[in-house]
């Protein structure tokens, strides 16, 4: 994996979750972050930080990055969803537009 | 976070009844009943085969599979609430229960109308979302006056449609006399609501909107309106009881656009106070006791541009004045006692773009007139004395959609006549005299979406021409004449949307293997055939059906209930059943 391919989401305990481009612009807030020119940072460090994210829900965002797409290219599975996480969850997917 | 969702506001959905479903769909009789009794909130999100959820829209889904396990979700953003609230709704899990949890949670939006179990208990929930509230469907709730008085604190509230609430009185009305942000209320079919009651209207200032439709009580109310400088829209249909007295109060309302008066007792003396009303382009007097005389009166509406004279014992007499309501696009004058006299008049009033002529007594000669009127987009010609000779002076409409041939004397050769009408989406050849020869005449109109030819004589044969309607929505052959044969060639319409195949008793079970792959099918009816419970299981496919249709046929409700809940989640009404 190159490193230009992928992105690091960092949650809001700091943990890193090195995810592919592809993956993460399933988000259209973070398609945005990367590819707008304003946000430079992110775009430069190929980082992305969410100090209200935290690791758990990360974790299942990026499952579902993914999850997304194999659904995309005609893997129709069920994403299962934790009773306990769903309220976090979420939040967290309307913030990332998801 | 939050506050990233987008909301669809449908502040003027007209009048909720076909919520969920397009208009153009509800013209099987079948379709009628259901779209007058369901109404649905509008749902922001729909989970569709094929298409990859968000994960958004997993989560809701996931909430309303769980919902009991939920006390409260006060904590989320108003938005998100907001959204799990719709699919609650729509998906038909929410209840007095699970209502509890929405406590606090500053809704917008509680559309509950036609919703089963409301009642006053399910107040002190949607009052606690105060002034974040705006908008608030109960129709046909058990909601009674007291439990109207939760709502004097949601001082925002917008709009308030109350239809069908027969526990609502004039105390009810009292509780919201303070709601004078509100800018459209609707009390349908309330008995109990009158002329004192209506007195707190005085206090809405902001109304646009105000619907009252089948309210027996309200005769002299009007008074009340005023000085509601900012009503555009009023509704008094089927008020049997508003007079000429009651025209005159509305004559000060100068913002009012639309005016409905249909079955009301006025007459041509009432019509005379509207005069004044500059800005009204819609007037609705059917069945009224109005004659031509109230054409002079008319005249003096600069704006109005669609008038609904039908059922109004309309004569030829007077009709002359018709030439001075140049404005108008849309003419009804059906069911009215008018011949071809009547149709000159019409001859200078070419902006209309909707003309229909039911049950009139016009006949060829009369078409003449319409020649002309190049901008007619809709023309309703059932149960005329029109014949093929009339057809002749349509053939250069262009721009017509749509046609009703239905119960008139044209025959097959005079079809040919249409086939240059390259707009024409909408056919009605609802005619005995109708074949196969018929319809081949037709096979350049291949823009048609519907297609009536329901007591038409069409056989197998007739059906290899309808290949050529690839995009046919809608159609109906119910002459008798059709075989398991002919369907084979209706199979091939994949866009069908609406199909009605009844009273053709020589299908099969195998009619229905056919259509199995006709997934767009919303509604069905194959009534009077020798459809079987064996025939049933090919309907598993279509997931869209939302009405099936098989009256006198050998299917049982249970067999059609057990495929509903296994296979057809969406079907809302089955017969038998």
């Amino acid at each position: 994996m190159r490193k230009e391919d992928t992105v690091k989401l960092i949650s809001a305990e700091g943990f890193e979750f090195v995810v592919d481009k592809e993956a993460a612009m399933v988000s259209q807030t973070i398609h945005n972050m990367l590819t707008s020119p304003g946000s430079f940072a992110e775009r430069q460090h190929g980082e992305v930080t969410f100090p209200e994210i935290s690791t758990t829900i990360l974790e299942k965002i990026c499952q579902y990055f993914y999850w997304h797409l194999q659904f995309a290219s005609g893997k129709e599975t069920e994403f299962p969803i934790e009773p306990e996480l769903t309220l976090e969850l979420m939040m967290a997917a309307n913030y990332l537009h998801t | 976070m939050g506050g990233a969702c987008s909301r669809k506001q449908e502040r003027d959905s007209e009048d909720g009844l076909t919520r969920g479903l397009s208009r153009r769909y509800c013209k099987c009789g079948s379709l009628k009943w259901w779209t007058s009794s369901f109404s649905y909130p509008s749902v922001d999100f729909r989970i569709q085969k094929g298409e990859c959820p968000s994960l958004l829209d997993l989560c809701i889904q996931k909430i309303t599979e769980d919902i009991e396990k939920y006390d409260t979700f006060s904590m989320l953003p108003r938005d998100i609430s907001q959204l799990i609230f719709n699919n609650l709704v729509y998906s038909r899990q929410l209840t007095i229960g699970s209502l509890e949890a929405f406590r606090d949670c500053a809704l917008q939006d509680v559309y509950l109308g036609e919703y089963d179990d409301v009642n006053d208990n399910w107040m002190g929930v949607i009052s606690s979302q105060g002034s974040s509230l705006l908008s608030v469907d109960l129709s046909g709730s058990d909601v009674t006056d007291f439990g109207l008085t939760y709502l004097k604190d949601c001082d925002s509230l917008i709009s308030l449609n109350l239809n069908y609430c027969d526990q609502i009185s004039d105390c009810g009305l009292e509780c919201i006399s303070g709601l004078s942000n509100l800018t459209s209320l609707s009390f349908r079919r309330n008995d109990s609501i009158s002329a004192q009651g209506m007195s707190i209207f005085s206090g809405l200032v902001n109304l646009v909107k105000l619907d009252l439709e089948r309210c027996p009580g309200i005769h002299g109310g009007l008074v009340h309106l005023r000085g509601l400088n900012k009503l555009e829209s009023l509704n008094l249909k089927w008020c049997n009881c508003i007079t000429d007295y009651d025209m005159k109060p509305l004559s000060e309302l100068a913002s009012l656009k639309s005016l409905e008066i249909s079955s009301s007792k006025v007459t041509d003396f009432g019509i005379s106070f509207l005069k004044g009303l500059l800005k009204l382009s819609l007037l609705n007097l059917e069945g009224c006791f109005v004659t031509a005389a109230c054409l002079s009166s008319l005249a003096e509406l600069p704006a109005l541009s669609n008038l609904n004279l039908s059922r109004c014992n309309l004569s030829d007499n007077g009709c002359k004045k018709f030439s001075r309501l140049k404005n108008l696009k849309v003419l009804n004058l059906g069911f009215n006692v008018i011949t071809d006299t009547c149709l000159f008049h019409l001859k200078g009033l070419t902006q209309l773009e909707s003309l229909n002529l039911d049950s009139c007594k016009i006949g060829d000669e009369g078409l003449v007139n319409l020649a002309g009127h190049k901008q007619l987009k809709c023309l309703e010609l059932s149960d005329t004395e029109v014949g093929s000779n009339g057809l002749h002076h349509l053939s250069g409409l262009s721009s017509l959609q749509k046609i009703n041939l239905s119960f008139t004397m044209v025959s097959d050769s005079g079809l040919r006549k249409l086939c240059g009408l390259s707009s024409l989406k909408s056919l009605n050849l609802d005619a005995y005299q109708i074949t196969d020869a018929g319809l081949a005449n037709l096979t350049s109109l291949t823009g048609l979406t519907d297609l009536d030819l329901f007591g038409a004589r069409i056989t197998d044969i007739g059906t290899n021409y309808l290949r050529k309607f690839k995009d046919l929505k809608s159609l109906e052959i119910c002459g008798g004449r059709l075989t398991d044969a002919g369907v084979k060639n209706i199979r091939e319409l994949s866009s069908l949307v609406c199909l009605n195949l009844s009273q053709n008793s020589d299908l099969t079970d195998k009619t229905l293997e056919l259509i199995s792959g006709v997934t767009g099918l919303i509604s069905l009816n194959v009534s009077n055939s020798r459809i079987t419970n064996a025939g049933l299981q090919h309907l598993k496919t279509l997931k869209n059906l939302r009405s099936l249709t098989l009256e006198s046929c050998k299917v049982t409700a249970n067999d059609i209930k057990k495929l509903k809940s296994i296979y057809l989640p969406n079907l809302l009404s089955f017969r038998p059943g």
